[in-house]
């Protein structure tokens, strides 16, 4: 039961990153493999307010995802203008410099030793309540100007500006947000993990997420949960195929990308009226 | 710009702009005045700089030298999705939807101009959110409506045909309630039967709206029939400017497309 609970912590917790992603990669196409440096910073920005600052456990939290805004504003303004490949280089170079920089400030971060002795905070039932929040808030933009505005820049950067969409600014905002998601989800992991490390988030784990949201569907919320929660928490039960457990991924990657290049889920949504018709269609087979 | 209650009113007034692309001109010293609730056209062969002088006026590249009016307001130097949101929108030689976004939702990104919801709203879906999205629904059912392509809402453009899709393009083009509507080719790929329905549909437009175009366009008999003032560029500069019965006879024009030996 213990064992089952773990991974049910580790798998919710990722799962929240990879609705981070999902913002980012998945609504509006912009490639970032440097998500594990918001995770860091999420992380060691509230344990670090913790153990050394002695602040209140909630004000660590704020304070951990104001960080990821604030960081994710400052690297967003030069690298928001690049495109596609270049901006999938420079996110990269900021994760690893990320990883460098936490292993040389010791003094602050206790360099590759980590921070340990964190207190577990954090259970099931605030990791479960802040997927619930996220994904509301993430459901709600979707749904609206905001999610309309990432996708037609995903799809055509030109005819989006022409149709009145701030591109930049509105990429902007995607980045802080995105930020702000994952290094939450850093600072909750943290304190549900007890230690932390400088290499606890390289960049392979950054494409995973990436991966996640595409074999989901970049254009389904539900997909992206889905696929992660199966993923991850798969990869628990499967630990006896040890390191074929990235074969077996790379495999169901290369599947969907051939047979179901919009992603697994494709535009479908769970929602009530999508279950509705379902329901209709289940209860009256004969009228379709 | 013309005395209050006088005869026209300018909508778009351009002053010799100049664009070089590495070296190669491809628009130099053009000028032109758009009056209001009138339908242009700028014409010329192929590569003489049509679509070019649109992404200048729409801001999609900076002009070299030139200036740009729009009504009162120098636009010269503005974004290009701020000159959308003062009121001019366009459409596209090739077709340019969002090919992830349903025809209802690809109107509806034109709406984003007019909404006046914050980010912070939108993540709580609050009363105003709703209200303007419903708003924003109506309005672009409407647009498909008049259209009739009511039917239609929940496809994706690729499932669209041709004729189609160049329906909803302009649709959204209008969901941004523009006062100035460039059309780049709006009839590139339509049989001859499409293109008098386009015509009665522009004009249709023009008469309801009070919508002021400028169209670029190589079918002749659209050109002639529901512009006031065409416009000819050859290489870049223009060649001539008139009424199209003026434009019909005039040498350098048929020198230009038919070559030298006419």
């Amino acid at each position: 039961m213990e064992f089952y609970l773990k991974v049910l912590e580790i798998t919710c917790l990722f799962t929240i990153l990879v609705l981070g992603a999902y913002l980012m990669t998945g609504l509006t196409g912009l490639f970032s493999l440097g998500q594990g440096g918001f995770v860091s910073i999420g992380a060691y920005t509230a344990a670090i307010a913790f153990l050394k600052f002695n602040l209140p456990f909630p004000a660590c939290l704020a304070l951990a995802v104001a960080m990821g805004a604030a960081v994710g504003f400052v690297i967003g303004l030069p690298t928001l203008r690049l495109h596609r490949d270049y901006f999938l280089l420079v996110t990269f170079g900021f994760g690893e410099m990320v990883r460098a920089a936490l292993l040389h400030l010791a003094q602050l971060t206790g360099g590759a030793l980590g921070v340990a002795g964190i207190p577990k905070m954090v259970g099931l039932p605030t990791i479960i309540l802040s997927i619930v929040v996220i994904t509301l808030i993430t459901a709600n933009l979707k749904r609206s100007r905001f999610g309309r505005n990432c996708i037609a820049i995903r799809d055509d950067e030109l005819a989006a500006t022409l149709m009145g969409i701030p591109v930049y600014r509105h990429k902007m905002a995607v980045f802080i947000l995105s930020s702000a998601i994952t290094a939450y989800g850093g600072a909750l992991y943290a304190f549900v993990i007890m230690f932390i490390e400088p290499n606890l988030f390289n960049w392979l784990e950054s494409a995973k997420l990436i991966i996640i949201t595409f074999v989901g569907g970049v254009n389904s919320i539900t997909g992206a949960i889905v696929t992660s929660v199966v993923y991850y928490s798969f990869g628990e039960f499967f630990r006896f195929v040890d390191v074929w457990r990235d074969v077996l991924l790379a495999l169901a990657v290369l599947l969907v990308t051939i047979f179901r290049s919009q992603g697994i889920f494709g535009n479908w949504e769970l929602t009530l009226s999508n279950l509705r018709f379902w329901k209709r269609k289940a209860d009256s087979p004969w009228k379709s | 710009m013309e005395e209050e209650g006088g005869l026209t009113v300018e909508v778009l007034k351009v002053t010799e702009i100049s664009k070089n692309f590495g070296g190669v001109s491809a628009v130099a010293n053009f000028s032109m005045v758009q009056r209001e609730n009138e339908i242009t056209a700028i014409i010329g062969p192929n590569g003489a700089g049509k679509t070019t002088v649109f992404n200048l006026i729409t801001g999609v590249y900076p002009v070299d030298t030139g200036r740009v009016w729009f009504y009162d307001q120098e636009t010269t130097r503005m974004f290009a999705h701020t000159i959308t949101a003062l009121g001019i929108t366009r459409t596209f030689q090739n077709i340019r939807l969002f090919r992830n976004l349903n025809v209802l939702d690809n109107i509806k990104v034109a709406y984003g101009v007019k909404t006046r919801y914050t980010v912070w709203e939108e993540m709580g879906r609050l009363p105003r959110v709703r209200q303007e999205e419903r708003e924003a629904a109506d309005l672009a059912r409407s647009y498909l409506a008049y259209f009739g392509m009511e039917k239609y809402a929940d496809y994706f453009p690729y499932n669209l045909s041709y004729g189609l899709q160049r329906r909803l393009e302009l649709a959204r083009a209008l969901m941004a309630s523009p006062k100035l509507l460039l059309l780049d080719e709006p009839g590139a790929g339509l049989n001859p039967k499409e293109i008098r329905e386009l015509m009665g549909t522009l004009l249709k437009i023009k008469e309801e709206k009070k919508l002021s175009m400028i169209v670029v366009e190589h079918h002749m008999e659209l050109v002639m029939n529901i512009c006031s003032t065409l416009h000819v560029l050859d290489f870049g500069k223009k060649i001539a400017e008139g009424r199209p019965e003026e434009i019909k006879k005039n040498e350098q024009v048929l020198q230009a497309y038919l070559g030298d030996e006419v």
